[in-house]
């Protein structure tokens, strides 16, 4: 009888919590509103120049892809993907990093400022298009669907967490400190589409596999490196979730 | 003076004479409070931020703002505005440590 | 192969070292308060601001900002201010103060005419759970007011 109070109890406390402590949705959308004026518009901007200075621009970034300038959106849409050149599914960082490497000059590392400002000039070229990855393109790109999807559902770590525990669709909604968990997939939080974005929690903007990293990192678990075959897995497992919704870059986020 | 990186937009996109409009000003800028400590040495990092925000239409002053370290990072101001005719909107802004920097766009209504 | 041990091989080291929580580290914070250089209380902002003339809480400021601010280091508010904006009554200058934080100064916002409208929107931090208070300077010498309470907390993962 007392267990079944304190259970009761514990519950009821529970739910109670989650009600008090959500955000009303005139917060949420007061928050929203924020993306209007979204200060990683300056950080894309200053993106755009040095993909101008390094890599020639979007004619020196669409050549180096083998696309015509006005397929380029399009192109991009579909990343991660299988790049033949680089014989491999890479990110669209990586490709920065190609091109800087065939153009004579010392790549711009994955984690720093710079190149997450120009992989965000990079990706939003494609504003406005629909994500198109195609996961079943090719073999790498099964593989790493493949590999992304295992990475997503394997427990880890201490606490034996997965991505898929905090974003399966059982979970969807609960509420986590203030905030529900996400639909990854959604139209809302369109994980594939609004990365890199601004974070308001570090003022900065950041990549998608960055703010995978800190996932890991508060859920326990071992970090998997920027630009590994897991991690771009991971990526091309996240953006395929919400594929069809319009890209919009830079997007602004907790 | 260091060139401090910074962005005026105009909302709506199109607007004619005698229409408000709304005016975002943001700066790339630390905003540091003088109470935040370096992790690497241990010591305060010293204050600095945006002090002064004057926002000018053809050179008259339409607005001017005192700005404390309490602002967020990044900062973003937005006002409103009342297009009087074509011209220059620039805005200059300094910081505590006494640079100066400044920003403009052209005003140009359709009607 | 290698891949492997990004997902099966790591984590174990992780285990047993605890994670602090943020709500700890929140606390550790505070044992060691360092001060604003800008330091100002509430009363002497206030004063300054209105040489000691009263202040009206008016329903003509329209003053928006989270009842829960996810994260106290980017706090949105927005304010709209009731005026003609003409030259012979306008709003002056609003102010945006922070009760609890060591300097309650966020920004004093200037006006004139040519605004239009008296309409001001930016992100400010709090240190706290407070209360902000918006006190609009009217063209007629008098100030207006408006309060809201923003329940400051750490939203989300990480």
């Amino acid at each position: 009888m007392k267990k079944t109070l304190i259970l009761l109890a514990a519950s009821a406390a529970l739910a109670f919590g989650g009600e008090q402590f959500s955000m009303s949705d005139a917060d949420r959308a007061m928050y929203a509103e924020m993306l209007e004026s979204n200060p990683a518009e300056m950080f894309v901007a200053g993106g755009a120049d040095l993909l101008e200075e390094h890599c020639g621009g979007d004619a020196g970034l669409a050549k180096f892809l083998d696309v015509s300038e006005e397929k380029l959106p399009e192109y991009i849409a579909g990343f991660p993907r299988y790049v033949k050149k680089l014989e491999g599914v890479v990110a669209l960082d990586q490709v920065l990093q190609a091109l800087m490497a065939q153009n004579k000059q010392k790549p711009f590392a994955l984690k720093s400022a710079e190149m997450f400002a120009m992989s965000a000039y990079a990706k939003s070229i494609a504003n406005d298009v629909e994500i198109n990855i195609d996961v079943t393109a090719n073999a790498p790109m099964k593989k790493a669907y493949a590999l992304g999807k295992e990475v997503y559902e394997t427990k880890r770590g201490g606490r034996g967490l997965a991505c898929l525990s905090c974003h399966s669709s059982d979970v969807i909604g609960s509420i986590l400190r203030t905030q529900p968990l996400p639909d990854l997939g959604d139209a809302e939080s369109n994980s594939g589409g609004t990365w890199p974005a601004y974070r308001m929690t570090k003022s900065s903007l950041t990549t998608i596999q960055k703010r995978f990293q800190g996932c890991m990192q508060n859920a326990l678990l071992a970090v998997i490196p920027l630009g590994s075959e897991e991690m771009v897995a991971l990526e091309v497992y996240i953006t395929n979730l919400g594929k069809g919704n319009a890209i919009a870059i830079p997007g602004l986020k907790r | 003076m260091g060139k401090v990186k910074s962005l005026i937009k105009i909302k709506p996109n199109k607007y004619n004479t005698g229409d408000i409009v709304k005016v975002d000003f943001m700066v790339m800028h630390p905003m540091e409070t003088g109470m935040r400590t370096d992790k690497q040495t241990g010591k305060l990092v010293p204050a600095d931020y945006i002090n002064e925000v004057k926002f000018f239409f053809n050179d008259a002053l339409i607005t001017n703002m005192s700005v404390w370290e309490t602002v967020s990072t990044n900062p973003v101001f937005t006002i409103n505005f009342k297009v009087p005719s074509e011209g220059t909107l620039k805005v200059v802004f300094k910081d505590n440590k006494g640079s100066t920097n400044e920003q403009s766009t052209k005003i140009k209504p359709k009607g | 192969m290698q891949r492997r041990s990004f997902i099966k091989g790591f984590g174990v080291v992780l285990a047993a070292s605890a994670v602090v929580p943020v709500t700890m580290m929140a606390e550790e914070a505070k044992k060691a308060p360092v001060q604003s250089p800008n330091k100002m209380n509430i009363d002497s902002a206030i004063k300054a601001i209105t040489g000691g003339k009263a202040l009206v809480p008016s329903s003509k400021i329209e003053f928006k900002a989270p009842e829960i601010a996810e994260n106290g280091a980017v706090v949105p508010v927005k304010i709209t201010v009731e005026s003609p904006m003409t030259k012979d009554d306008y709003v002056k200058a609003i102010h945006i103060l922070a009760k609890k934080n060591g300097n309650v100064r966020c920004t004093d916002i200037f006006l004139t005419p040519a605004n239009g409208t008296a309409h001001f929107a930016t992100r400010i931090k709090l240190g706290e759970t407070q209360d902000i208070l918006v006190i609009a300077q009217m063209s007629d010498g008098t100030f207006l007011s408006a309060t809201q309470n923003v329940k400051v907390t750490i939203g989300g993962c990480g």
